[in-house]
């Protein structure tokens, strides 16, 4: 996978959000807070590709949707990781920590 | 959390506005999240809110994009649903099926009768009328068509020069002349095949490619042309293994070499029932004016692309109109029109087809009648599972569905073996099937069949089901649940379903029976027409004397040898030649004068079958010399030629006068001009043609003073005739090795031959009816039983009251016969439109035949008795004790 510019920026989005629901069942704004919070602002990702992520991921069948009740007592749409979306996370994660280590291998000096 | 929610419950589904609404919410919710928290940190609301909205990005966007994504997700959940639920309905349904497999068992055979009977006669009807002959563009394919004052007539050289010249809508025209031919290869014994001569371009109007070699190339058809011949693949395997070699071999044909050039295709030939391809050689005095006269040529032609059928048809129209005005004596009231081949090939059997297509839809609709009524019974004995059902949340339109699902599943089981039904039905179909079928042989179950059959069993499942499936939900469900362990009493409703789905199967069942009566009654009646002979113990054959090998001299010594030594034969009484045997066609009308009256006009001179008869040919046939002497001995070629007439040339053209004596010539060429020939005996009329077609004036000359090249042989025996074929074959063949032996009949199979259409026809239709009268006494002795034994209490009842057996049973049989009476009287009314459609397929039987319609009444009437007696005896028997005890 990762090959272009484009897919290496959306799967880069689907891994995160995966790996954000990995910790339990949250709807988009936590989803949101939650990426910004772990990677210290230094990816600016926009919550619009955000929110289209988690509807593409639902449709792909990796995370599923429900509506509930939020901590401040208002309807809002919870996602999931489904078992499928679990093995997808961990073939992803894999493949990132290759392509990542790749990288720096090539890049520190020898 | 679950991944698969349907797997427990069902979301009710989204409407594309509600998912809209959905996605506002959900980004809604985040915006107001955001700008909460950054009101917490200190932002004004405006600017928070800017900031949230810069932070989201592109907000139409997202919005247009996750809604497309939800609408799929959606469109994917409802798919998903609704197999689940037909998983699940077609599970459940098997589990009822099997949980009942008496009803399965009677359904599915039911339906496997009436689909397979139409999927049989469907791929008859398919292969014969629907399909396109299989040439390219078909449809521009015509024959023409000759009328004279009416009546049919052949084409002339002539019409051939004329159309040729005038007509512009065609890419050609081809003559087309059939002919046998004795057909001599290498070594082999002589072959009798079927052949026609045919214009250089024949093959190239049917626009077909030979599978080996060439077909014919223009100039071959010249008189000092070398002689070629093409060959029908069939003959190809048949005689020479399908070895190319056969290319360039020369054989003989009618005793002169031939050298064979092409193959055709078994598939794409023309006309279908031949085997030899030659070439038509016009003699010099043919193509003349002279010759408009002379009418026994076939057309076959293309009409040009681009150009309407109908136009073209216009065209030969007006060249007619014009040759009409052009040669007054010759065409007067002639009239030209072209007919598509297909038409051609089987104008005269679409209606009859269409006709047993009719009838055996009708038989599918009773099975389906009776197979509703099978799902009735059930579907009131399944009304507590209903109930309750719809008290844990099944909404009407799911059982409806399951319901549909078993009737279509059933239908489907029902067509799977429908088909092995059809198959077996096609084999005896098409081995039953007259000669003369045009293009029988290429009917199969092909994927056109299997489609049409796909469609009959969906339909007819839908059809049975629907009733049953309308009864649904109609019920008071406290009343059902609580009846629910012992089943509910019948409603009205239900009941009266039942009784008028068996009035109809009666109704149908009676137009069927009539129509099949009709033509049983009409074909009894064929077979008693008298044919004029009498075929009993006569042993008839044919063999042709090639004209190349024989003159009129050697013609009269064979025809000598061949009847010393056919006499000669054990067993053989007596023995006659013809040149036209009756019952086998092949007659033609010559125009004749008679002495002493004035001769008309060419058009509407008097006209007669010439035959050319031994003189122990009327002995042998059994026909009847009525007056004066038949042919005899003495008439030699020396001798004075003599006539003998039949009685229908007698009263046609000598009502009031006596005919013996009189004298005619034949205008056949065979006579020198002015010379007339005494009529000296009247015979008995002989059905030349057909046994349903009346006899047509024919003389009788000897065949010793003008010997014809086609002979047929005649002998009569005590023993049985067919015994004696193997030792007429040998003396023909001592006689001459080159001859072949063909057409080897017993004149009775000659005359069943003749009625084989008829034969057919009626066979099927009986057999339809069969059916149909059964399935519709099955439906009969349901519905009544069922009654019975849903009355059981009332029955008890009335016999505790002092009602006797005999009372129980003829109170039973009473309803059985008013349903009955109900369906024969609306049966009789469509037996009327039964009548009119095979009106055109009766001989001696009117369309409303009172004996046929009473026959019919009486069988139903008993089969109804019988089918309610049974039910009646069980009621007659019912215990009162047990019979309330029980309820």
């Amino acid at each position: 996978m990762a090959a272009k510019p484009m897919d290496l920026l959306q799967g880069t989005l689907d891994v995160l959000v995966l790996r954000t629901l990995a910790w339990g069942s949250m709807h988009g704004y936590a989803v949101s807070r939650s990426i910004h919070q772990r990677t210290d602002g230094v990816l600016e990702i926009e919550d619009a590709p955000l929110y289209k992520a988690l509807h593409r991921l639902e449709q792909a069948g990796f995370v599923s949707a429900e509506w509930g009740l939020s901590e401040n007592n208002r309807r809002a749409r919870y996602y999931a990781l489904t078992p499928a979306g679990r093995r997808q996370l961990r073939t992803e994660e894999s493949a990132w920590r290759r392509y990542a280590e790749a990288v720096f291998k090539v890049l520190e000096p020898t | 959390m679950t991944p698969r929610r349907k797997k427990f419950f069902r979301f009710p589904w989204r409407t594309t506005r509600q998912i809209r609404e959905d996605v506002d919410e959900e980004l809604r919710f985040h915006l107001d999240m955001r700008v909460d928290a950054l009101v917490a940190l200190g932002l004004s609301p405006d600017a928070a809110r800017t900031r949230a909205l810069r932070e989201f990005g592109d907000l139409d966007d997202a919005r247009r994009y996750i809604g497309a994504v939800d609408r799929d997700i959606e469109a994917a959940q409802r798919r998903s649903d609704f197999m689940n639920d037909l998983w699940h309905d077609i599970g459940y349904a098997l589990r009822k099926l099997r949980a009942a497999p008496l009803f399965t068992l009677a359904a599915i055979v039911t339906l496997a009768l009436g689909i397979g009977a139409n999927t049989a006669i469907f791929s008859v009807v398919n292969g014969v009328l629907l399909k396109p002959l299989p040439f390219p563009q078909p449809e521009r394919l015509v024959r023409l068509r000759f009328t004279q004052h009416g009546h049919s007539d052949a084409g002339t050289p002539m019409d051939l020069v004329d159309n040729r010249s005038r007509a512009t809508s065609f890419a050609g025209f081809s003559v087309m002349e059939g002919t046998t031919a004795n057909f001599i290869h290498d070594n082999a014994d002589a072959e009798r095949v079927q052949g026609v001569r045919v214009g250089t371009n024949w093959f190239s109007l049917l626009r077909v490619k030979p599978i080996a070699g060439r077909f014919f190339a223009d100039g071959e058809d010249q008189a000092d042309a070398p002689n070629v011949a093409v060959i029908s693949e069939g003959l190809w395997k048949r005689d020479f293994g399908g070895a190319q070699s056969v290319i360039g071999k020369t054989v003989r044909i009618n005793s002169q070499p031939f050298t064979i050039i092409g193959v055709a295709s078994a598939d794409q030939h023309y006309p279908l029932t031949v085997d030899l391809w030659m070439l038509k050689r016009w003699a010099p005095n043919e193509l003349v004016d002279q010759s408009r006269g002379a009418r026994w040529l076939g057309f076959l032609a293309r009409v040009k692309d681009g150009v309407d059928v109908s136009t073209a048809d216009n065209e030969v129209a007006k060249i007619s109109e014009a040759m009409e005005k052009q040669f007054p004596e010759a065409f007067r009231e002639r009239r030209t029109h072209v007919v598509a081949l297909q038409d051609w090939l089987v104008g005269d059997v679409r209606k009859p087809l269409f006709i047993m297509l009719g009838a055996v839809a009708l038989v599918l609709l009773i099975a389906c009648a009776n197979v509703a009524n099978l799902m009735l019974v059930r579907a009131t004995a399944r009304e507590g599972e209903m109930a309750v059902r719809t008290a844990l949340g099944a909404g009407r339109g799911r059982l409806v569905r399951q319901l549909m699902t078993e009737s279509v599943m059933l239908s489907t089981v029902g067509a799977l073996a429908g088909l092995a039904v059809a198959k077996l039905g096609m084999h005896a179909l098409l081995g039953r099937a007259p000669q003369d079928l045009p293009l029988v042989a290429t009917a199969s179950i092909d994927g056109a069949t299997l489609a049409v059959t796909a469609v009959i069993a969906l339909l007819t499942g839908v059809v049975f089901g629907v009733l049953p499936a309308m009864q649904v939900g109609k019920h008071d469900l406290a009343t059902a649940l609580r009846a629910g362990s012992r089943g509910t009493r019948t409603r009205p409703g239900a009941n009266r379903a039942k009784r008028a789905i068996v009035i109809a199967e009666v109704a149908v069942a009676v137009t069927l029976l009539t129509g099949a009566g009709l033509l049983l009654h009409s074909f009894a009646k064929l077979l008693s027409v008298d044919p004029g002979f009498r075929p009993e113990g006569v042993l008839s054959m044919k063999i042709l004397l090639p004209s190349r090998a024989y003159d009129s001299t050697s013609s009269r010594n064979f025809i000598h040898a061949l009847e010393e030594r056919a006499r000669a034969m054990p067993g053989a009484k007596s023995v006659g030649i013809t040149n036209i045997i009756p019952l086998d066609g092949g007659g033609y009308g010559f125009s004749f004068a008679i002495r002493g009256r004035p001769a008309g006009r060419p058009s509407d001179e008097p006209n007669t079958e010439v035959r050319e008869v031994t003189p122990d040919f009327f002995a042998t046939m059994g026909i009847p010399v009525l007056r004066g002497r038949g042919i005899m001995a003495s008439d030699q070629p020396g001798a004075p030629k003599v006539l003998v007439v039949n009685r229908a040339f007698a009263d046609r053209f000598f009502p009031n006068e006596e005919v013996i004596g009189q004298e005619i010539r034949l205008g056949w060429g065979k006579e020198p001009k002015g010379e007339t020939t005494p009529i000296v005996g009247v015979v008995g009329d002989v059905h030349g043609d057909a046994l349903e077609s009346k006899p047509e004036p024919t003389v009788y000359a000897s065949i010793m003073q003008a010997p014809d090249d086609g002979l047929s042989i005649v002998v009569r025996t005590n023993l049985d005739p067919a015994s004696l074929a193997a030792p007429l074959r040998a003396i023909v063949h001592e006689l001459d090795h080159d001859l072949p032996v063909f057409s080897v009949q017993t004149m009775e199979e000659r005359v069943a031959g003749s009625v084989g259409r008829q034969r057919f026809y009626a066979t099927l239709l009986a057999i339809f009816a069969a059916v149909a009268l059964i399935l519709s006494a099955v439906g009969l002795y349901g519905v009544i039983a069922y009654a019975v034994s849903q009355r059981t209490h009332e029955l008890g009842v009335r016999v505790a009251l002092g009602a006797t057996g005999d009372r129980i049973s003829r109170m039973v049989i009473g309803e059985g016969l008013t349903l009955t009476a109900i369906g024969v009287v609306i049966g009789v009314a469509g037996s009327f439109a039964a009548g009119k459609l095979v009106a055109t397929l009766l001989f001696g039987v009117g369309a409303f035949d009172p004996l046929t319609i009473g026959s019919v009444v009486v069988v139903l009437a008993a089969v109804a008795a019988l089918a309610s007696w049974l039910p009646a005896r069980r009621a007659a028997r019912v215990d009162p004790l047990a019979a309330m005890r029980g309820d």
